[in-house]
């Protein structure tokens, strides 16, 4: 299902007075398309998928799903938190099969469709361990499944990996484009991560900071199986990072005076971030 | 917005994420998740405490009027292997067990009620708080006074004492859902009824057990209140007719049993209570 932002503003109140954190956004992401919205952090990303999510409502501007406003969260569309979110009452089998509980679906049916999912992420063995006993790895594959369980026209996943290790981030990479080719959900992905971004779309979204606006679509015209050297691809990340550098550089300069002095963009991307990406 | 009464959080409840599990008969010192996970080494050192300790009691009993622990322990079994006292001691722990399931049904209940209602939030709220801020002994008279000398008054004090700390502690539980378990299960399609049931309530399950641990204590301490002023045949009658005999060590004897019974009891919530924490990610 097709997702479109239309002029949408977003400004939050706080102490001082108003925080605005996006500003005239227009994005579309087509039925079935993979778009990595990519930024620095405090960009705004995340209140994109809340938004198309129907967690909060715009200020100004348009939120449209299949041409329909979004008024309020719907299965039809589910999300993957960056820290998993899953109920820690419940076992791996009881987090992926919630939503279907929710949906009224009875006891037989929504267990056997969860523990399709549950074989999807290769949790099987662990399908009753509950999440204090998962790695962080493990329960974002949870977090996943439990998404997909309800079988969303929309996955939106806000920074799914950023809190997982290189090799673990990778796996999960492949796994998740592996279930976008098999289910074909329209797919938004919030990261921080300039590999991640170009490794997994088909269009990434360059968001700037304070407030968020789109600096750049990018189409990554690079065809699926990817590969991490393919110098297409760093060509796209080399001019990806020269925009984000000096966003990166803006928000510091915000945040700590004047006196920070960034010589080369590649601060975005943290050594350790920007391995790991086999695709 | 919130009320002035919400902002009263029981004392022992602890803020979200990390807090420490709180003993009330552990008040002093470190006393936090303790027994939680058990170690030799800290076996060996609660043992050396009570060694210690016991020195120093029958230090106590050499060079002053008191009986030593030898002679308490011995009346303490004397005692326990007598009909009567048995009796005693079933009938407190009766009450405190028919008080207790009353207890956690009016609180759990009741602090439902406020959580999921605004309207009886508004209206009872506060009241809940004002019951809570009453030690368990001061509804000993209006017990008497509304039941008599009977069971029932001592029944009702226990209520009136453990009840309060569980209504404030699952309502403070079913508003302090985390944020992100709240925005996850509405993305799931949780809504009205089903978001109560299934996610408002489990969310707030470790406050409620933290609140029924701490009513275990309060309920106890007003059991003895109580039976003390009732005279009913259980352990604080017995506290009320030992004293007249002026004999201290069948009356340290006594209160050696209440502490027991109080702390074997404590023991078992606190594993209980760990548990969950440990399941809701709040412990290791």
């Amino acid at each position: 299902m097709q997702i479109e932002l239309r002029h949408v503003s977003k400004s939050f109140r706080n102490k001082g007075g108003t925080l605005a954190v996006l500003e005239d956004i227009n994005l579309t992401v087509e039925d079935g398309e993979f778009v990595c919205l990519l930024g620095p952090s405090g960009c705004g990303k995340s209140t994109i998928i809340n938004l198309v999510a129907g967690l909060e409502t715009p200020n100004d501007g348009d939120v449209l799903v299949g041409g329909q406003p979004v008024r309020r969260p719907d299965p039809s569309r589910t999300v993957v938190f960056q820290d998993a979110a899953l109920f820690p009452w419940l076992s791996v089998l009881g987090n992926v099969e919630f939503g279907l509980r929710m949906a009224g679906l009875p006891k037989t049916i929504r267990r056997a469709r969860a523990m399709e999912y549950v074989k999807l992420v290769h949790l099987s063995k662990f399908a009753n361990a509950y999440p204090h006993q998962l790695s962080g790895g493990m329960k974002q594959r949870v977090a996943i499944a439990r998404a997909l369980a309800l079988q969303p026209e929309i996955l939106l996943l806000d920074e799914p990996f950023a809190a997982l290790d290189a090799q673990t981030r990778s796996v999960l990479q492949n796994e998740l484009l592996e279930i976008w080719e098999l289910a074909r959900p329209t797919i938004l992905f919030v990261t921080h991560n300039v590999r991640e971004a170009t490794g997994l779309a088909d269009r990434v979204y360059v968001i700037s900071a304070r407030p968020g606006h789109i600096r750049d679509v990018r189409p990554i015209d690079v065809p699926r199986p990817r590969h991490a050297e393919d110098p297409l691809l760093l060509a796209h990340q080399h001019a990806i990072l020269g925009l984000l550098g000096e966003e990166v550089e803006k928000v510091f300069r915000e945040e700590l005076g004047e006196t920070v002095h960034f010589p080369e963009a590649q601060h975005v991307v943290p050594p350790n971030h920007t391995r790991g990406l086999h695709i | 917005m919130e009320t002035t009464h919400r902002r009263f959080t029981p004392p022992h409840s602890g803020g979200p994420g990390r807090a420490r599990v709180s003993t009330p008969f552990q008040q002093v010192g470190t006393g936090s998740t303790r027994g939680a996970g058990f170690t030799f080494l800290k076996a060996g050192q609660t043992l050396g405490a009570l060694l210690v300790l016991y020195g120093l009691w029958w230090g106590l009993s050499r060079i002053a009027p008191w009986p030593s622990p030898r002679e308490v322990f011995g009346v303490l079994i004397a005692d326990l292997r007598e009909a009567a006292f048995r009796t005693a001691l079933l009938g407190s722990l009766r009450r405190m067990f028919i008080g207790y399931l009353l207890v956690v049904v009016i609180g759990v209940g009741g602090g439902l009620l406020l959580g999921r209602i605004p309207l009886v939030d508004h209206m009872l709220g506060s009241f809940a708080v004002a019951i809570h801020a009453i030690p368990g002994a001061a509804w000993v008279p209006l017990s008497i006074l509304w039941f008599g000398m009977t069971e029932r008054a001592v029944i009702f004090t226990v209520v009136l004492g453990a009840a309060g700390i569980v209504i404030v502690s699952t309502d403070t539980g079913i508003r302090e859902v985390p944020p992100l378990i709240v925005r996850a299960s509405r993305t799931l399609g949780a809504k009205g009824a089903n978001y109560f049931w299934f996610v408002v309530v489990p969310a707030a399950i470790p406050k409620i057990v933290d609140g029924l641990r701490l009513a275990w204590a309060f309920g106890w301490r007003a059991l003895m209140a109580g039976e003390l002023f009732t005279s009913v045949n259980g352990l604080g009658g017995l506290l009320n007719q030992i004293v007249k005999t002026q004999d201290m060590k069948v009356l340290l004897a006594l209160m050696m049993l209440i502490a027991l019974i109080g702390i074997g009891i404590d023991w078992l919530f606190q594993q209980l209570q760990y548990g969950v924490w440990v399941r809701w990610g709040l412990a290791d």
